[in-house]
């Protein structure tokens, strides 16, 4: 037996037994109900009867559904819910009848059937309404015919109508009841078929989604891999190549002459160079495809700017240029202090780049309200204001005269940029002009642990 | 201070890599070992008895991780130092190296002069730590 039906099935059990509890509910409110019944016009005689009727055929269905724990088909169960489906009816019939027949006023229990069913309860297919509403039609029409023909005695009040006015009053009271039954019905039925539909799309969008987010999931652990990967695959031949020539150069292999001592060398350093883009690549695509780890500990960035400083002291020295540092003894959040230091040394060497002999650069840091503040100044090319912006941009590099002869990637802002977003802070450059120097001023919030 | 010779382990799957880094090792005066896979580093390891074991993290057989690991968590041969030398720079793979009882990482492409300096500090902590 296939799942759909098993589903079917239990959801048809459900409904089931909770009809038979509000059967339970219904003759114990029935028993309450009893001795006030007086003040209606309810038959009190046969009224336990009724009840005991419900409650039979409720412990009927109850006792099935124990003994039968599994149904073997859909009918089957529908074939149950239709029979204690008609027992209510039934039921409904002949309270009608107990409390006034013709004259009562509570032929709108049979809507409340008609009501429940619709939703549900009763049924597996919204179009059981109209059944109901056909042996509604057909219990009520049954009890009007009997009683006219007087083949039933009549309980509620006797009519001082003659016959014809009794007939056109019966005919009336059928035709409307009738009329009414089924226009409850089509209304039920359309509004449960909408509920139903609209319960089948959500349930569907909610499969597709599923399913994106599984494809999602697998295409991020993809680019996980890939990055391992293309990392790895880079880096080992890089390495052996280098080793290999360092090799040669250090005269390992035998003598190696002046000559050739310089060749090697040059080498070396631009295998250096290329694994310092791969590096940056790497990195850029990390942070892209958001795959970049970031750690979260106790950062103090005026230690990192004081790291920074030390390990670009020897290329700026060889440029004659000033490295000065304006920080606070301690100035701390939470960040990831690789990634930071990454921006310092960033920031420091472009400027420290872009900037000729004998020139300055001073680093700043500041705590500014909740947020940490930094900034690398330097008096070297500057920045026209058209520029200011597209510097952060992967691979864009300023193209003039004085920067042709200077090496890069264009990677280095765009790598700053990423870092800082992902701290929830922000990067940003000014500058009064070409020639005037520039400064890189950074935000990041500050905090608490 | 022992006149003998220090002995190095070096497990690298890279042929042209592990034949380097030998040249370069012997040339500053150690002793090489070479394993190409994980399992045979392994019982390498433990038959000889190496000063120190550099290791690269991408094996076959068995990986790098689990041959350091199992050589830390084993009494008999914690005391030996090994170095992860590997292409892989991911954070993950750094806390991995720590987890696992490395007691240095260090990527490629590197300097060698970097590589001697790491080898011979990570052997004198071991002397010290022997002389004690």
């Amino acid at each position: 037996m296939n799942s759909e039906k098993q589903l079917i099935i239990h959801d048809i059990r459900e409904k089931i037994y909770w009809a038979i509890r509000m059967r339970y509910v219904i003759v114990v409110l029935g028993l309450i109900l009893l001795p006030f019944a007086f003040f209606s016009n309810v038959q009190l005689g046969p009224l336990p009867y009724l009840l005991g009727f419900v409650l039979a055929y409720n412990l009927a269905a109850h006792l099935i559904c124990l003994t039968k724990r599994r149904f073997e088909w859909v009918w089957q169960t529908l074939f149950l819910q239709s029979l204690f489906l008609i027992f209510d009816i039934l039921t409904v019939t002949f309270f009608i009848y107990i409390s006034g027949g013709l004259e009562s006023p509570y032929w709108f229990f049979y809507l409340v059937l008609i009501i429940i069913s619709g939703f549900g309860v009763y049924s597996y297919t919204s179009f059981s309404v109209f059944l109901i509403a056909v042996f509604s039609a057909a219990f009520y029409l049954g009890l009007l015919v009997l009683t006219y023909y007087g083949i039933i005695p009549t309980y509620g009040p006797t009519f001082s109508l003659s016959p014809q006015e009794l007939l056109r009053s019966i005919i009336n009271k059928a035709v409307f009841t009738t009329i009414s039954f089924f226009l409850f019905a089509a209304t039920i039925y359309y509004f449960s078929k909408l509920i139903v539909q609209h319960r089948y799309e959500l349930a569907k969008k909610n499969q597709e989604l599923l399913g994106t987010l599984e494809e999602l999931k697998e295409i991020d652990r993809l680019k996980d891999d890939f990055v391992t990967t293309a990392s790895h695959e880079l880096r080992t031949p890089l390495s052996v190549v280098r080793e290999n020539v360092s090799l040669i150069e250090d005269g390992v292999i035998g003598q190696t002459s002046d000559k050739q001592k310089e060749l090697l060398k040059v080498s070396r350093l631009n295998i250096d160079r290329l694994a310092g883009i791969l590096d940056s690549l790497l990195d850029i695509s990390k942070i892209e495809s958001r795959s970049l780890e970031l750690k979260r500990e106790k950062v103090n960035f005026s230690l990192l700017a004081a790291r920074a400083v030390e390990i670009l002291s020897s290329r700026a020295a060889e440029k004659k240029i000033v490295l000065k540092l304006d920080v606070p003894d301690r100035l701390e959040t939470l960040a990831d202090p690789d990634q930071i230091l990454r921006v310092f040394i960033n920031l420091i060497d472009n400027a420290i780049k872009y900037t000729p002999e004998g020139g300055r650069v001073e680093i700043g840091l500041f705590s500014e309200g909740s947020r940490i503040k930094g900034c690398v100044t330097d008096n070297g090319l500057g920045i026209v204001q058209a520029d200011l912006k597209k510097i952060f941009e992967r691979f864009v590099r300023l193209e003039s005269e004085q920067t042709a002869l200077i090496k890069g990637t264009g990677l280095g802002l765009s790598i700053c940029l990423g870092i800082l977003e992902m701290h929830g802070g922000s990067i940003w450059a000014e500058s009064k002009g070409a020639g005037q120097g520039s400064t890189f001023i950074f935000t990041v919030p500050k905090v608490e642990a | 201070m022992s006149e003998h010779q220090e002995r190095i382990l070096l497990i690298e799957d890279e042929k042209a890599m592990s034949d380097a880094v030998k040249l370069r090792l012997e040339a500053n005066g150690f002793s090489v070992l070479t394993a190409y896979d994980g399992q045979t580093g392994l019982a390498t390891a433990r038959k000889e008895r190496p000063d120190l074991i550099i290791l690269d993290v991408m094996l076959p057989k068995l990986d790098g991780f689990m041959v350091c690991r199992m050589l830390k968590f084993d009494e008999k041969y914690r005391n030996i130092p090994v170095l992860l030398l590997t292409a892989r720079t991911q954070q993950t793979d750094v806390q991995q190296g720590e987890e696992m009882g490395a007691d240095a990482y260090m990527t490629k492409p590197f300097k060698s002069e970097e590589l001697l300096a790491r080898i011979r500090a990570l052997l004198s902590g071991e002397n010290k730590k022997a002389e004690a």
